[in-house]
């Protein structure tokens, strides 16, 4: 009998995980390798009107604009951000040059004894000082991209509309502290450029070294290593690393390794965009919502990056899980001079949901109804229309899955049970409900990306996957082995995997947006489809598939219409709570999560995204604080930067239902970044609960809390006076 | 080169330093992330370095004439480990940082380093720890609050080494310790709290309070502790009172880790919890 | 003053001719080549480069080589072809307890100090003894289960 295909197998990568055998970045040493460390602006924003270098010893050198071969600007979405700073800084940590030699004591002095002289110019660091500003960072109105979306008609539900609510939420910076820091190591031989690196993304490095040396595409080889965490971390930023470390080799002509210390890199990589988010929604007699009218604004820092990919997602996830027929949304990413604002693990989809998520919860309370029935009669079924008037072709299973979610969480009774509670401690409960959009939004797989995945069998009959997307802990090369194997219908022993290198595998598209199983998957099943009708025994063969945009789907770019996602994952999390009234600390009692993934490819993987996701979820709504005063972050070490340990989290019970996907393989969705989006505002929702407040913020800091309760006691104390 | 030392008993380390200023390096768990550099580069330090953490007559636990004495190299570990340490120390320590840094970290460390965040520093005080401070031809012992005059600093010399900690061997009716962090483990402390009393017939005959984390120093005040127990004895306990006249001694910063708001009120709350109830208490300040 | 440093690692006697102030972690790595110790902050707070010394879990980035004249020490190379790395290695695939890996080492080396000191220890304890070595990916509950099952398998091992 053929196991199915959920069930758990060997990953091909843990055994050298634990013998410590895995080769990461920072365990490859190549001969002859010279270190580079960055020369940093101090300044957020400035002129540099001069750099004076120590004088360089014989094998060390410094490594500026003036040595990049090709542009000076990391190919992205805009053209705005250089690999070494031209005449103008625009953050604090803005790389201006490398210096590059064997010992790094001598480079570090060397680095102490540089002095720049700046001309400040007046630096903006807050997104409402947008208006104010003569002298913006981007563009005329400092704003990277201005969006807007619209859906049926918003002033007809202002017109009918019986109650009006409007809330204003707002959420901070999260670092995604994967274990590895960043880093790469770059190698110029005989004009062919290779770069190792913890890397997500091996095209997108490509593509953007090709452009930094403006040479051949096939004079640049990229070359993924054992790569400890990214979170999407290590989507945007690698590309930057290897244009510097690449110029860095070429001068020297030996290869460069460029890798971050933890302190630098939490202070000069990107991270989750900060938000603001405001809410107007229109609500009839019946408790229905007619209208919603919203307006985003994210952090962006001080360069474009993915912001306007990442607004995009946050402005299409507005609504949430419910059915809300006119909507008019406002998006804007606005320039600052801070780190780059750029991908983690949702997207812009966690700050949206969390605002509507607890927008919902505030209006039941404020028409004093119940949240939780209000929420699901409001809810999205099948046949309904996304934020932009995409049909949800598949069922919606959330009914179920919030019923099954308070089922295994004792939901009803604790709720009884907490209420009223006058003890020291307070318990609460919350419960979100959320999707993720699978693949790339919009057009992306369609018109950008154009995925293209291989096979080849060689006469011992071995197949190996050849795709660009990584194996980055979350299990991607066993499920791409197990989707092949049992395609083939061969064992899972005949499949192989390896990290990408450029020169052997096609761009099937970069590792994020949950992307890799939905849509990878697909290709590398249709590829097995293709080379089993063709199967010769001993005799090499290979398969190529790529990506067509489903049929049936339609999106149009310029007006945000239609199909933003091709296919959506589902979640249900309840979290319980126990806070501390005297110190407002709290303690997470318990986690249930319901997730529908469509088919999952192997349940210990799943389990691993689930809860790996969750408790990010829950370091983002509770703990992990990242503030930024005068251009600086605060928490910029490993002990003030803060995220969850082992005493932090309780087990989390999570089970799955399926409404599959029929154009993934198996019926498979995404899920990586769904498992994160929930748990914060099931969290915050909870400390509401216990506590009797309102929320409108996370991280849900004891110090805020502390503060609302003793203005509520003032104001009590008032009051009664 | 910076050169390093490992005395082979307490008599050569004394001697040792008697004539070159060293760095004394106990657990190193402070120090090294101090002179931490980059990945792979030396630890930057500027005076030769003694080793201390094996020397076998400071990490004795003993008691002597009704007075328990920790060895300044005793890590954390083998302090929460020793039978003869009252269980209320036991809390205090097993809160600190991690299993690892535990095993590390030793208690002559953590207050020679005398950070006003050190996690052993409230009890200590609150227990009216003594020194014993040696140099190579006398030994002296010192009350805690005498030695640490700020934050990171002490009296003392680079003559002298502190080689063990004296404790009173007392029990406690009703205790308390809360440090306030941003997670459970390996965190430092935002606010951290201990309250050791005893009472007779509702009355309090010896109480102590400290409060570490929300003033240069740790903030303890015998005479406010004297005004409990004389409030105490007359029945007329003045939460609000007491509250205040610490509050004046509380003196908190807002940095990475908190708020001076927040620590200044929990420290309000968590005496007010101690004293009365908190709930009951309703704090007016 | 010493500058020749003797110690044992994994079983093996070793004389190096180090700086005693190197850090323990850059010894491990660049002078014994032993890479499956891992650099995750420098300060102590995230447990990637654990080794036990002397049979003590320690963090190398904070243990300047010179104190370890004398001592044994031991990575996860050294644990690699025990028995107790056998059961924890299965029961840490079984669980489902690496992802990105990076971790990992740290991780089993907590896991055979606590199953030394405590071969049957509660869900709690286990959190405990983990609590100083962080994981990004797993969110720790298949690493608890690991251990609870190695505690299981290895009866009588620890």
């Amino acid at each position: 009998m053929k196991n199915d295909i959920s069930t758990p197998v060997k990953r091909e990568d843990v055994s050298e995980k634990l013998l410590g055998t895995a080769c990461y970045i920072g365990d490859l040493k190549l001969e002859d390798m010279m270190y580079a460390r960055t020369l940093r602006s101090t300044e957020p924003r400035a002129r540099l009107i001069s750099i004076k270098y120590p004088e360089m010893p014989l094998g060390y050198f410094v490594v500026d604009r003036k040595d990049v071969p090709g542009k000076n600007i990391i190919k992205m979405i805009i053209d705005d951000q250089p690999y070494f700073a031209e005449d103008i800084v625009n953050y604090i940590g803005e790389p201006i040059a490398l210096i590059v030699g064997k010992d790094k004591t001598i480079i570090n002095e060397l680095i102490s004894k540089t002095n720049i002289e700046y001309e400040k110019i007046k630096p903006i660091f807050s997104i409402d000082e947008r208006h104010e500003t003569t002298t913006p960072i981007y563009g005329d109105s400092n704003t990277f991209a201005a969006y807007r979306l619209k859906k049926g008609d918003i002033s007809e539900a202002r017109a009918k509309a019986r109650y009006i609510c409007e809330d204003i939420y707002e959420t901070g910076y999260q670092e995604q502290f994967y274990m590895e820091t960043q880093g790469v190591i770059a190698e110029y031989q005989e004009g062919k450029a290779t770069i190792y690196g913890s890397i997500q993304c091996p095209y997108y490095v490509k593509n953007a070294v090709v452009e930094c040396l403006g040479c051949a595409p096939d004079m640049v080889r990229i070359v993924q290593a054992t790569t400890g965490g990214a979170f999407g971390g290590k989507e945007d930023y690698p590309s930057l690393l290897a244009g510097q470390a690449i110029c860095a080799a070429i001068k020297v002509n030996k290869p460069v390794c460029l890798l971050l210390e933890r302190d630098e890199d939490l202070e000069v990589t990107t991270k989750r965009h900060p938000s603001r988010i405001k809410i107007k929604s229109f609500i009839d007699e019946n408790h229905k919502i007619l209208g919603m009218d919203a307006e985003i604004m994210l952090d962006a820092g001080a360069y474009a990056g993915l912001s306007g990919v990442v607004l995009q997602r946050a402005m299409f996830a507005i609504a949430g899980v419910y059915n809300i027929e006119n909507i008019k949304v406002k998006g804007r990413a606005i320039a600052t001079n801070k780190a780059v604002s750029g991908a983690f693990r949702g997207f812009g989809s966690p700050q949206a949901f969390f605002a509507i998520e607890m927008h919902m919860q505030n209006v039941a309370k404020k028409l004093r109804i119940d949240p939780l029935q209000f929420r699901l009669d409001n809810i999205l079924k099948q046949g309904d229309k996304s934020t932009t008037g995409g049909v949800f072709r598949d069922k919606i299973l959330l009914h179920e899955m919030v019923a099954r979610v308070m089922e295994m969480s004792n939901y009803a009774e604790k709720k009884r049970s907490f209420q009223g509670s006058d003890n020291q401690k307070r318990r609460g409960l919350g419960l979100s409900m959320f999707f993720h959009g699978c693949g790339f939004t919009g057009n992306g797989e369609r018109d950008h990306i154009k995925g293209k995945a291989r096979l080849i069998k060689n006469e011992e009959d071995i197949v190996e996957i050849l795709i660009a997307n990584v194996e980055m802990g979350q299990g991607a090369g066993t499920t791409m082995r197990k989707i092949v194997s049992a395609a083939l219908d061969i064992p899972i022993s005949r499949v192989m995997y390896r990290n990408p290198d450029t020169d052997r595998v096609p761009d099937s598209g970069p590792t994020v947006a949950s992307r890799t199983t939905v849509i990878v998957g697909k290709l590398v099943y249709d590829a097995a489809v293709e080379l089993k009708a063709k199967w010769q025994q001993g005799v090499q063969q290979q398969a190529e598939i790529e990506y067509q945009y489903p049929e049936g789907y339609q999106w149009d770019n310029e007006s945000f219409a239609g199909d933003a996602y091709t296919s959506y994952s589902w979640g249900v999390n309840v979290v319980d709570v126990e806070v501390d009234t005297i110190t407002y600390e709290s303690e997470i009692k318990g986690v249930w999560a319901v997730f529908d993934i469509g088919k999952s490819i192997d349940d210990r993987n799943v389990k691993g995204q689930i809860d790996g996701g969750i408790v990010q979820g829950l370091g983002y709504g509770a703990m992990e604080v990242m503030e930024n005063v005068g251009g600086r972050f605060k928490q910029r070490t490993s002990a003030d930067y803060i995220i969850p340990t082992a005493m932090d989290i309780p087990m989390i019970q999570s089970e799955l239902m399926c409404e599959p996907y029929t154009e993934g393989p198996f019926g498979a969705k995404g899920l990586g970044e769904l498992s994160l989006v929930g748990s914060p505002i099931a969290y915050a929702m909870a400390v509401e609960d216990a506590l009797g407040i309102r929320i409108n913020s996370i991280p849900v800091r004891p110090e805020f809390l502390m503060e609302v309760a003793e203005n509520d006691k003032r104001n009590h104390f008032k009051t009664k006076r | 080169m910076v050169i390093t030392y490992r005395p082979k008993s307490l008599m050569e380390a004394l001697e040792a330093i008697e004539f070159i200023d060293y760095t004394v390096f106990a657990g190193g768990t402070d120090l090294m992330v101090k002179r931490k550099q980059l990945a792979g580069l030396l630890p930057s330090f500027d005076k030769p370095v003694m080793f201390i953490s094996d020397l076998a007559e400071l990490k004795q636990v003993t008691i002597k004439d009704g007075f328990l004495y920790i060895g300044a190299a005793c890590t954390f570990a083998d302090i929460i480990e020793n039978s003869l340490i009252p269980e209320i120390y036991k809390e205090v320590f097993m809160q600190i940082a991690s299993p690892a840094i535990r095993n590390s970290a030793t208690i002559g460390g953590n207050i020679c380093n005398s950070s006003p965040a050190a996690d052993s520093l409230p009890l200590l005080y609150a227990l009216d720890a003594a020194l014993v401070i040696e140099n190579s031809c006398r030994r002296a012992e010192l009350p805690i609050s005498d030695f640490i005059t700020g934050p990171g600093r002490n009296i003392l010399n680079s003559s002298e080494l502190v080689t063990a900690v004296k404790l009173p061997i007392q029990s406690f009716e009703k205790t308390c310790y809360k440090k306030v962090s941003s997670r459970r483990s390996n965190a430092l402390s935002k606010i951290s709290f201990v309250a050791l009393a005893n009472i007779e017939n509702d009355v309090y005959k010896d109480i102590r309070i400290a409060f570490g984390s929300v003033a240069p120093t740790v903030i303890r005040s015998l005479d406010i502790e004297e005004d409990i127990i004389t409030m105490s004895s007359q029945h007329a306990l003045d939460i609000n009172q007491i509250a205040r006249d610490y509050a004046t001694l509380i003196k908190p910063i807002d940095d990475q880790r908190s708020t001076a708001f927040y620590r200044k009120e929990v420290c309000n709350r968590l005496l007010a919890d101690f004293l009365g109830n908190y709930a009951a208490a309703s704090l007016q300040l | 003053m010493i500058n020749e440093i003797t110690l044992r690692l994994n079983g093996e006697t070793r004389t190096l001719d180090v700086n005693p102030l190197k850090r323990l972690l850059d010894v491990l790595r660049e002078d014994c080549g032993l890479s499956g110790i891992k650099e995750g902050c420098g300060e102590g707070e995230c447990g990637a480069c654990s080794v036990l010394i002397d049979g003590v879990f320690m963090n190398a980035c904070l243990y300047p080589v010179g104190k370890a004249e004398g001592k044994e020490v031991i990575t996860i190379e050294g644990l690699v072809g025990t028995e107790n790395y056998e059961v924890l290695k299965e029961s840490f695939e079984q669980a489902g307890a690496v992802q990105c890996g990076f971790c990992s080492p740290g991780m089993i080396m907590a896991a055979e100090s606590l199953l030394r000191k405590n071969p049957h220890p509660t869900e709690h304890q286990i959190r405990e003894a983990i609590s100083g070595n962080l994981c990004r990916c797993t969110g720790y509950n298949m690493i608890v289960e690991a251990v609870q099952l190695a505690s299981k398998r290895g009866e009588g091992l620890w």
